[in-house]
């Protein structure tokens, strides 16, 4: 029972650092965004939503397991326009994501760029002309 | 000879006071930035599908501009007094220490002007012989510009706004601006604050080369050393980049959820 009782705990943890960062990241402000890292993972969640969309991600932890990361991302009229659809990524789906990290170390990533396991590239802004 | 100069001077005059009164320039469409920063999409035709590169892409190395404060003001920013400054500095050390207290977009608000004139993510102007709309696809912005001869009533200068309120006459072909009756809370560009007193010019024209610009004075004699000057051009949009697309900031908000 205690492995059960401690997957429950981590579970909410997670649930509710996600309810907190939509509100406390909304601004890029909250994110190094000249640091640039990299995390590869499934999909869990696509969140094609206004103002910013989100990237609910499990992320290879190196030891085996998963760690979920919320990574932000643009506009969907933004991101429209730069590729990408409300379906262009399912749960499931193998990517890699680059990502500027949470000033306050939180799980919570702003997207720079996006490539999906076929190696189709999702970037984060539309082409200059 | 004499007389056939005389005649065409006759002649001309008439003919250039008959194009001074012609119909003003028409600005409606939607337009993106033309510099390509932000989210626009200049680009003719539809988005791009997502391809795989032909060779790797390099990393890379930002997701986004650094709008901290953490590098100071740039040469260009506007001239700030000391007690602006100040108010300046002290969103500048909460910034660099995360927090979104001074971004309005970050809470669903107007941008407000001049600010709003960025358009980083396109706007569509809607252009009657009396008013000129501007819109944002950014946080769904709105300003009206009154072409019709009103004035700002004193109640109206008792009320202030986001986008202020503007009045316009046209100059040839430029459309000039000025917006008065802003609110406080606002920011000029990026968080560089102002006063109640700060009001905002523009001259808008279509230049030779198609692009729209928006050269705009900013004037506040208790924020500003001196009245700030920026230019902004824009590029017209084609199908389907025509279509902004709605932004409803507040289904981001906790209690939309």
């Amino acid at each position: 029972m205690k492995p059960c009782t401690i997957v429950v705990v981590a579970t909410l943890a997670a649930a509710g650092s996600f309810h907190v960062s939509l509100l406390a990241h909304h601004s890029n402000v909250g994110f190094a965004v000249e640091t640039v890292n990299t995390a590869t993972g499934v999909v869990k969640e696509w969140k094609w939503m206004n103002p910013h969309t989100w990237l609910i991600v499990d992320v290879d932890d190196g030891k085996g397991g998963t760690v979920e990361w919320a990574m932000e991302g643009r506009a969907p009229g933004v991101l429209l326009r730069a590729g990408w659809t409300r379906t262009v990524l399912k749960p499931g789906d193998k990517v890699t994501v680059h990502y500027s990290p949470s000033k306050d170390g939180s799980k919570v990533g702003m997207i720079a760029r996006v490539t999906m396991s076929d190696g189709r590239v999702l970037p984060n802004a539309p082409p200059a002309n | 000879m004499m007389a056939a100069v005389a005649i065409a001077c006759a002649v001309a005059a008439p003919l250039t006071r008959a194009q001074g009164s012609q119909a003003p320039p028409d600005f409606s469409g939607v337009y993106y930035p033309a510099n390509a920063q932000g989210g626009g999409g200049a680009r003719a035709g539809a988005p791009p599908a997502p391809q795989v590169p032909a060779k790797p892409l390099p990393p890379p190395t930002r997701t986004g501009p650094l709008s901290d404060g953490s590098r100071g003001r740039g040469p260009d920013a506007p001239h700030l007094t000391p007690e602006y400054l100040k108010k300046w500095e002290a969103m500048r050390d909460s910034r660099i220490a995360g927090s979104s207290d001074s971004d309005n977009t970050a809470k669903c608000l107007p941008p407000g002007m001049p600010a709003m004139m960025n358009m980083a993510y396109g706007m569509e102007i809607m252009q009657t012989k009396d008013k000129v709309t501007f819109f944002s696809e950014l946080n769904d912005a709105l300003r009206r510009v009154y072409l019709d001869g009103r004035k700002p009533t004193p109640a109206i200068l008792d009320d202030p706004t986001y986008a202020g309120y503007s009045t316009g006459r046209w100059e040839g072909d430029t459309l000039v601006i000025e917006t008065v009756a802003l609110r406080d809370n606002t920011y000029i560009e990026g968080f560089t604050p102002h006063s109640d007193q700060m009001t905002v010019r523009e001259r808008i024209r279509l230049l030779p080369s198609g692009l729209l610009e928006d050269r705009i004075t900013v004037t506040d004699p208790k924020a500003l050393v001196k009245p700030w000057e920026t230019v902004k051009t824009y590029r017209k949009a084609t199908f389907p980049n025509d279509q902004l697309r709605e932004f409803a900031c507040a289904e981001g908000l906790d209690h939309a959820r």
